[in-house]
């Protein structure tokens, strides 16, 4: 486990968002090796408490093993791993309930878990983290209460130090916490987050509001909102950003847990680099349109209508982060910049000031004028009174000390 | 020459080159750089996108000149130290006769040439300061550029190899958090547009400090009469005689 952290800790501290997608074949022989007897090894345990089989499930929704092979050869690519390791990543999958997963949620939306709760038709993706050993989540179990947070107890306590946390939500630091309590005792979510997160093996904070922030930390942030690496010290976390994050990325961080035992490379930001590490811009279906200088000027215009680019209309994909004009939304179904709309820059910090105003960011008044009304009058009634105070102060012992020379001069 | 005058060498042939080299390019990035921030005027649309490349036109003419300025940067920053005609750190030193110096040439300038009280036939240490920060703000210019130009190469592959983009994270990546702060943002994590809206931002002081360079140079051509503003042109300027 040490020497897991070490590892982590090296690929934290690198910077950039390049990948090496050719380490040579002896590094992918030694990996091979390693992942083939970790499966191995995984393949002898029994999933405890998960009664769901992932063959029946594949079946029952209509996939058959071609297009789940289909599926697993496309996952190997976007791990960025050679098409050897196809099999390995397919048995990865079928033993996706073996790792034991609690699900929190802080301050935020229930985004995620909707996102992947209501895709139109479960696909792989989806149906994979319906079969992931969900120990806990909040959202779509039946227990509530006391009830809950039993339950909550037991899977910490049968799988210390063993479970995936997954965050998703941002964690309200002002009032000492007190924006946002949880369950019955009332406890704050930081605390509910630094208790859970104890015994993790690797926290996975999913979605923008608990990578950064997010919208509960706009500006200007009331509840004092920070993301999850802002709070959480000394254990692997990987960030997994955009609002809703991406079903498709989630299982590749799983599955890359499984295969290898590790976390995927990561950047400066801790989001992994096999999803983090293109720019959308790059892999725009519609970039031809902005190097030709062709715009959508405003909504429903002639330009929009000719699928022209949307920057003019505040499109963030040149300086957003994210793979989903690759692997899109719903599996490949769409995505932001196909429906006409833009990218807002979800993956990125701070995005909803910085990125999501709709237009381009030299037309973009970044933040409220003086930060907020209420808040930039309380400062300077604050600071006007206690210059007042200081003036009354100094007037008030020099009348004191002129009044005494007088008494003096009089007696 | 006017008779009593004298003329002054002020700038050598290849000040006079870069200084129109860094005009006409500075003017150029401030026009690209405007359309690739917000593209201020339309393309025909009559037109296919193949057969146009407008906005692409604009971003290789901004890195074009960009690159011209960082080349010219480098050189720049050699002379200050190594110019074998005058070296400008020597004007830069706060040392008691540059203060001074620095001081009467502001006085100069506020109580319109009434008093003048240094000697005029050589660079002067207010200048010298007003320059520097030019050529701070063209330097911050040079890193961000370079900082928002390493996210199109995130593959990690350049035409030129795959040591230029790691150099540019190596050199540039610190800008981010440095902008975050300079920007005023009050987000924990720092984010690249900070380093966009850094950019952006430093653009308008550069064309505010454009703005002043001119005044002052035609100012001082009026009120000194000693013809400054045909030191960027032959590279002298007169002074009379009893000065020099």
């Amino acid at each position: 486990m040490a020497d897991r952290i070490e590892g982590v800790k090296k690929l934290f501290t690198s910077k950039s968002a390049r990948v090496e997608t050719n380490r040579g074949d002896a590094h992918y022989e030694k990996l091979f090796q390693s992942c083939q007897t970790r499966i191995e090894e995984l393949k002898t345990q029994t999933p405890s408490k998960n009664r769901l089989d992932i063959d029946d499930l594949l079946e029952d929704q209509g996939v058959n093993r071609r297009d789940f092979m289909k599926w697993a050869s496309a996952v190997t690519g976007m791990l960025m791993l050679p098409a050897s390791f196809t099999p390995l990543v397919a048995d990865a999958a079928l033993l996706m309930n073996r790792a034991p997963v609690i699900w929190i949620e802080l301050s935020d939306c229930a985004g995620n878990t909707e996102a992947m709760l209501r895709s139109d038709g479960p696909k792989i993706d989806e149906i994979l983290l319906d079969i992931i050993s969900l120990e806990f989540n909040e959202t779509i179990m039946a227990a509530s209460g006391h009830q809950a947070e039993a339950q909550l107890e037991d899977a910490m306590h049968t799988f210390k130090d063993k479970y995936l946390l997954f965050v998703e939500g941002a964690v309200p630091m002002g009032m000492n916490g007190q924006f946002g309590t949880i369950g019955a005792e009332g406890e704050t979510m930081h605390d509910h987050l630094q208790r859970v997160a104890k015994h993790a093996a690797a926290i996975v904070a999913v979605g923008s509001c608990a990578t950064f922030g997010g919208v509960p930390a706009a500006s200007p942030n009331p509840t004092g909102a920070v993301g999850v690496m802002d709070v959480v010290k000394g254990k692997p976390l990987i960030n997994i950003p955009a609002c809703p994050a991406n079903p498709a990325n989630m299982v590749g961080v799983i599955i890359h847990y499984i295969l290898t035992g590790q976390v995927p490379e990561l950047d400066s930001l801790l989001r992994p680099k096999f999803a983090f590490g293109y720019r959308i811009h790059d892999n725009c279906e519609r970039r031809a349109h902005f190097d030709a200088g062709e715009f959508v000027e405003e909504w429903g215009d002639e330009g929009a209508k000719n699928n022209f680019c949307l920057y003019k209309v505040g499109c963030k994909g040149p300086m957003t982060f994210n793979n989903c004009s690759i692997v899109r939304y719903n599996e490949g179904v769409n995505w932001p910049v196909g429906v006409g709309r833009g990218c807002i820059g979800c993956s990125e910090p701070d995005f909803w000031d910085k990125y999501a105003y709709e237009r381009p960011m030299a037309d973009a008044h970044i933040k409220a004028p003086t930060g907020g009304v209420e808040k930039t009058v309380d400062e300077f009634g604050l600071g006007l009174l206690t210059a007042a105070g200081i003036g009354i102060g100094i007037h008030a012992a020099a009348s004191i000390v002129a009044g005494k020379k007088e008494d003096g001069g009089e007696a | 020459m006017k008779a009593g005058h004298k003329q002054v060498k002020r700038m050598t042939a290849y000040m006079r080159l870069n200084h129109w080299v860094v005009a006409f390019s500075m003017v150029a990035a401030i026009i690209t750089g405007l359309y690739i921030g917000h593209p201020y005027y339309q393309t025909f649309i009559a037109d296919p996108a193949v057969t146009k490349y407008v906005m692409a036109w604009n971003r290789w003419v901004h890195f074009m000149v960009a690159i011209i300025f960082d080349v010219s940067s480098i050189v720049i920053a050699y002379m200050y130290f190594f110019s074998r005609f005058e070296q400008p750190y020597k004007k830069i030193l706060p040392t008691g006769k540059n203060i001074k110096e620095f001081v009467e040439v502001l006085l100069n300038l506020v109580t319109l040439n009434r008093r003048k009280k240094f000697d005029s036939t050589h660079t002067d240490s207010f200048n010298t300061i007003f320059f520097l920060v030019f050529h701070l703000m063209l330097g911050w210019m040079l890193l961000t550029g370079l900082q928002l130009y390493v996210h199109g190469l995130e593959s990690g592959l350049s035409s030129i190899g795959n040591w230029w983009p790691w150099m540019l994270h190596l050199v540039t990546d610190w800008t981010i958090p440095v902008s975050n702060w300079l920007i005023g943002s009050a987000s924990s994590t720092a984010s690249i547009m900070d380093v966009r809206i850094s950019h952006h931002l430093t653009m308008w002081w550069i064309v505010a400090w454009i703005v002043f360079h001119i005044y002052y140079q035609v100012w001082r051509t009026i009120f000194w009469k000693e013809g400054d503003i045909g030191i960027v042109v032959s590279g002298t300027k007169f002074v009379k005689e009893d000065k020099a």
